[in-house]
């Protein structure tokens, strides 16, 4: 296990993300180098302007015009170096995060409730952020710090080789200690964006929770929850901060060893006269131009460690294997839908058992059953939501892998159970699919009873709802997203025990109006009333996985005893009915 | 409206308009006060280290040169040495001191963060459900971690370098002015004007970086909602859909954080320009002064250096200021969520007593702060140990009538009784102890079964395994937990978005149950059970105390057939039905405003 989490991060290349910029970078590190060039330019001005001042006792006035251009010259590097740097930094993060939606958005439904919500976001938030200051800050500081060291290093090598050696030998002690120090916090990293997602998931779940946290006043769970999560956090804050506290004050040491040994040593040179005191001096100060960098890279190994960790996160994503081929087959459909030999497995449990069923165009089938029966299941298994473990799923007598999905789903509406509403218009909301034309949106309206309710509002269907439809009752959310489905002017419906939340008056009016406006369509319904289904074509009924009877309400009334309680359990008050 | 009616309190957050609140840097220093305040004896002592290094740093070279200039020349062995022996101690110092500010500075900023993301959650805790209506769960995510992350960045990072630099710089400028005040002047006028620019430009940065963080905030809201509801977009074959909405706030996003970026690099070029602007005013103001006689070129000479020790920090400073300014806009957004408070007060001292009624309405009427008026002067009297059905068309207002039950909200006008007393005198862990809610929207927290089940009763926490299982046996739910696989281990993840609806709002029988309310309010709490285990479900409320008083609304008639009393609610009006027939002739033919 370890040596799998060791490998995978590896094999996401954070340099190679650049690749793409390689213009822009190039044309950043030329500024960098420019501005910093010409800030070694400028003591060389004053130096001229001195000298000058010294021969002819007047202060030329080309060394100002020169000091005024550099100066000027080095404002517009700098300022255009920021520029670049800006726009590179956020054009990689903002190309990552549409890499990262559009593979999101590719894969299954099983993928991101395996990846958890709580991870992509700090995928596409927190973790895109630590490769954004990685452009920004890192790039430029690595390629000006190589240059200067790499610079100073020949500089150094040239004017005394021996001395410079014993500089040099201090390059492997700075690189062992960034290698030891580096290897541990990256997994430390690691560690921290894991937090992060819990810490989300804790946030995310108290807020969603909210009224239920209320309801039951079981704050202090929560705060203890997140103060669990949130320490863990800072512990592991405080260990990467312990690894980085070591490491820079002993690369400061290392270095200031190197200087102390020139000094020391250059110093014994000259006076056995072996070195000459200018030489001496020029060293001592290219040593200091040298400390610097060093430095830099030393604040900057943080940032490219996070930043790592980071990508080896983001790449488990971008790197996870597409999900099943897109069909081709692109038809109208006759509404004719078949299931065989499915089996479906939830954790260990069987969750459908060799189910065979089969719905013919234009049919009505309501599935009935007690809770936690499959049902469910087995809706999302017809539009494709799941995968069986094995057994078929047909539409027309064909596979539904050879379909084309988009083609597909524009003939197939659903009806979530649980209210799923967007913060957008009523309008957004009901014509999810944007190719829902005026009329279709119209009837769909019509049909799912919206009218009378949009009328009591005042910007009627160009309403804005809240985030998890909070200004709605549970009723009219219900009759939303079943208009959402019927705006596709859908072949098949299948309905996941919508008429819930819905009174009798309302779900009778509904269901008249469904078979009116759209007929020939193929439904099928999960429900729990059966007063509203006796006239079906098929009544399914499922128990824990398994398919226990099939048949019209007469005949499943004599064939099935447990068909015929459930009828009974309802049956005391459906005269009113 | 009369004196009694409640102003509402806005608790939608600052998500559009750019409006940051004017903070002078001493009034957020002082918000942050309280979140330092514990720190104060480490940060004096990081401080120290954070000067005894600034000052270590700026001697060693010194001692360098001196070793140069004088001792070598001289073929000095003894004072090489001497020296030489002097820096290694002052090195070994710094080792030390360089050490302390990074662990004591960082430490700081890790505590800070800590304190900071716990108040925040705990004031998310204290806020009535008002708030989480108002705002959006996405937006509250970013705030706790992102906008915490970056105050965070500040004190562990910018704030040791920050006090080194204006160390440093206060120590040139101090020296510089006493080796020749009219030069020194001169030299240091640019960083007047440095600090001019400063002030009139920092809003303007903050104010950028708020946006940008807004942003952040608004793009998170967008995934995180798409991202919850991504089996609707698969279905609904809008991925291509889900990617132009992100797309949208991405691009949004890059813009903000565009001129954000580009406002906090400001500082840098000018700050770099106006040290530039510095030693050319020196150079020539020197020679000026030399050719009137008045300064020597060696002075010059070693002027030009120790000017260096001024603006060079500032330098430093330019990057470290434009982090200030992201960190204090981040801050006025976790403000603003830690200056709201809740409206749903416990109110003080004795109110009318209201003797008889278990619960009662005493002429309430409710609006939403955004919206129209939902129910209209409700007068209702709820009697110990009686069910009560609320019945009617959707969007009628039977939810909001079960929510003021249990105070998730306050009556715009009149008042709720509780057992006599009104309802906003009882502390929440009292109420919430009489009042057992199962609400309409069942949620779960990833755990297991048993987990979601005892979550927020302390009493059965203690319980043995055998102990609950025993109390589950005596009040018949044992039967209702075969409907999960491994009974009370099954495991939930991800809010159990793989078990049903009906699963969901069993455990949430099970555990409003087994708390034993005074009064249990079911608002659709059996809708999605099937029939059969429904029927499992009103035997175990029969099987509740005699004195339990039930609430129920259901759209199943057969739900609410055993009910005492039957009232119907439309259009926010309640009225009582009497029987059963005239309850669903109500239903089907009664006329209907909603």
């Amino acid at each position: 296990m370890d040596n799998e989490e060791i490998k995978k991060p590896s094999q996401a290349n954070l340099f190679g993300v650049l690749n793409k910029y390689r213009g822009l970078l190039a044309v950043l590190i030329v500024l960098a180098l420019l501005s910093n060039g010409l800030t070694l330019w400028v003591p060389l001005i004053i130096a001229h302007g001195i000298d000058g001042f010294l021969k002819s006792r007047v202060l030329l006035s080309g060394v100002l015009w020169e000091f005024g251009i550099a100066a000027a010259l080095i404002f517009i590097f700098t300022y255009l170096q920021s520029v670049v740097q800006t726009i590179a930094s956020e054009r990689v993060a903002r190309d990552l995060r549409n890499n990262l939606s559009q593979k999101i958005s590719g894969h299954s439904y099983a993928f991101v409730e395996k990846t958890t919500g709580s991870k992509l976001l700090t995928n596409l938030t927190s973790d895109t952020d630590s490769i954004k200051t990685f452009v920004a800050q890192a790039v430029v500081n690595i390629v000006s710090s190589a240059f200067i060291i790499v610079g100073a290093a020949v500089l150094l090598l040239s004017l005394n080789w021996k001395l410079a050696l014993v500089v040099l030998a201090i390059i492997p002690i700075i690189g062992g200690t960034f290698f030891f120090v580096l290897k541990k916090v990256r997994q430390l990293f690691l560690k921290t964006r894991e937090v992060i997602d819990r810490l989300n998931k804790v946030i995310n779940e108290s807020i969603l929770g909210a009224a239920l946290i209320r309801v039951l006043n079981s704050r202090r769970p929560e705060d203890a929850k997140f103060n669990d999560v949130n320490s863990q956090a800072r512990d592991l804050g405080l260990q990467i901060l312990k690894l980085f506290a070591s490491m820079i004050p002993v690369i400061t040491f290392a270095t200031n060893l190197a200087v102390l040994a020139i000094l020391t040593l250059g110093g014994h040179f000259v006076i056995q006269g072996t070195m000459s005191l200018g030489n001496y001096a020029a060293f001592n100060s290219y040593l200091i131009i040298l400390i610097f960098p060093i430095l830099i890279i030393g604040f900057m190994s943080n940032i490219i460690a996070q930043a790592q960790a980071s990508y080896g996160r983001i790449y488990e994503v971008l790197d996870a294997p597409d999900p099943l081929e897109n069909g081709t087959l692109n038809v109208p459909l006759k509404g004719e839908v078949s299931v065989t030999d499915i089996n479906l497995k939830y954790g260990q449990k069987p969750a459908l058992k060799d189910i065979t069923l089969s719905f013919t165009p234009g049919s009505k089938t309501a599935i009935i059953g007690p809770t936690a029966a499959g049902k469910t299941q087995l809706l999302y298994l017809l539009i494709g939501l799941i995968e069986p473990d094995s057994g078929s799923v047909e539409y027309d007598g064909q596979n539904i892998h050879n379909y084309n999905r988009e083609s597909l789903h524009k003939q197939v509406g659903f009806v979530f159970q649980d209210s799923i509403i967007f913060n957008m218009s009523l309008r957004e909301n009901i014509g999810f699919n944007t190719e829902a034309s005026k009329g279709n949106m119209d009837k769909a309206v019509a049909t799912a009873e919206l009218d009378d309710f949009l009328h009591t509002l005042p910007q009627g269907l160009d309403t804005i709802v809240s985030e998890r439809g909070a200004s709605l009752s549970g009723g009219q959310k219900q009759r939303v997203m079943l208009a959402r489905a019927l705006a596709l002017n859908p072949k098949i419906l299948l309905l996941d025990d919508f008429t819930a939340r819905v009174d009798g008056q309302t779900e009778r009016k509904i269901l008249d109006n469904i078979a009116k406006n759209y007929p020939g369509l193929t439904l099928i319904s999960v429900t729990q009333k059966i007063a509203s289904v006796e006239h079906y074509d098929q009544i399914v009924l499922l128990m824990e996985g398994e398919l226990i009877a099939t048949g019209t309400h007469e005949a499943l009334l004599h064939s099935s005893p447990e068909y015929a309680q459930i009828f009974e359990s309802q049956k005391s008050t459906s005269n009113y009915e | 409206m009369s004196f009694l009616s409640i102003v509402f309190m806005n608790y939608t957050l600052n998500t559009n308009s750019a409006s940051t609140q004017k903070t002078s840097i001493a009034e957020a220093l002082k918000k942050l006060w309280p979140l330092i305040l514990p720190e104060k004896n480490i940060l004096f002592v990081a401080l120290g280290a954070v000067v005894v290094n600034a000052a270590l740093n700026l001697f060693a070279p010194l001692l360098i040169a001196h070793v140069i200039n004088v001792f070598v020349p001289a073929k000095n062995y003894h004072g090489l040495m001497l020296y030489a022996g002097y820096i290694l101690i002052m090195y070994l110092f710094a080792l030390v001191t360089s050490y302390m500010q990074t662990w004591l500075m960082g430490g700081v900023g890790q505590r800070v963060l800590y304190r900071l993301r716990g108040s925040v959650f705990t004031k998310l805790q204290e806020l009535p459900v008002a708030f989480f209506n108002q705002n959006k769960a996405g937006d509250l995510i970013s705030r706790i971690n992102n906008d915490t992350d970056r105050i965070n960045q500040f004190f562990s990072q910018s704030l040791v370098q920050f006090v080194g630099s204006v160390f440093l710089m206060a120590g040139a400028a101090v020296f510089l002015l006493s080796l020749n005040i009219r030069l020194g002047a001169a030299a240091l006028a640019p960083s007047v004007l440095l600090l001019i620019f400063t002030q009139a430009i920092s809003p303007w940065v903050k104010k950028k970086n708020f946006v940008s963080m807004q942003t952040l905030g608004g793009m998170s809201s967008e995934i995180q909602e798409s991202l919850n509801n991504f089996k609707v977009i698969i279905a609904f074959n809008r991925r291509d859909y889900f990617n132009k909405r992100f797309q949208e706030v991405n691009e949004q996003n890059y813009t903000a954080s565009i001129t954000a970026g580009l406002a906090n690099n400001i500082f840098t070029p000018i700050y770099g320009l106006c040290s530039n602007l510095g030693q050319l005013i020196l150079l020539a103001y020197g020679i000026y002064l030399i050719s009137i006689g008045s300064f020597t070129i060696g002075l010059l000479i070693s002027f030009i250096a120790y000017v260096n020790n001024f603006y060079n920090p500032l330098r430093q400073l330019a990057a470290l200021w434009a982090n200030f300014q992201a960190a204090l806009a981040s801050w006025d957004r976790v403000h603003e969520i830690l200056v709201m408070d809740t409206d749903l007060l416990v109110e003080k001292g004795e109110t009318a007593k209201k003797p008889g009624a278990v619960l009662e309405f005493e002429n309430v009427n409710f609006k939403y702060p955004d919206g129209k008026e939902i129910l209209h002067h409700i007068n209702l009297k709820l009697e110990q140990g009686k069910t009560y059905a609320l019945v009617g068309p959707t969007g009628g207002g039977k939810t909001t009538t079960a929510s003021l039950m249990a105070r998730l909200y306050d009556p715009t006008q009149g008042t709720v009784f509780l057992s006599g007393r009104d309802i906003r005198t009882y502390e929440e862990s009292e109420r919430t102890k009489k009042i057992g809610f199962i609400l309409q929207e069942p949620f779960l927290f990833s755990g297991t079964v048993r987990e979601n089940i005892l979550y927020g009763s302390d009493e059965y926490q203690k319980h043995s395994k055998e102990d609950l299982e025993q109390v589950i046996k005596d009040d018949g739910l044992e039967k209702l937990l075969e409907r999960f696989d491994k009974g009370l281990d099954t495991p939930i993840a991800g809010s159990g978005d793989a078990l049903s609806l009906g699963q969901k709002q069993l455990i949430a029988f099970i555990r409003a149950v087994l708390r034993r309310p005074e009064i249990l309010i079911l608002d659709e709490a059996t809708a999605n059970i099937d029939t059969v285990t429904e029927e499992l479900l009103e035997d175990i409320l029969k099987k509740l105390p005699a004195t339990t008083t039930r609430v129920i609304i259901a759209h199943r008639l057969n739900t609410i057939e055993s009910a005492d009393e039957i009232y119907f609610v439309n259009a926010g009006v309640i009225t009582q039905a009497g029987s059963m027939e005239h309850a669903v002739d109500m239903l089907l033919h009664g006329k209907r405003d909603s």
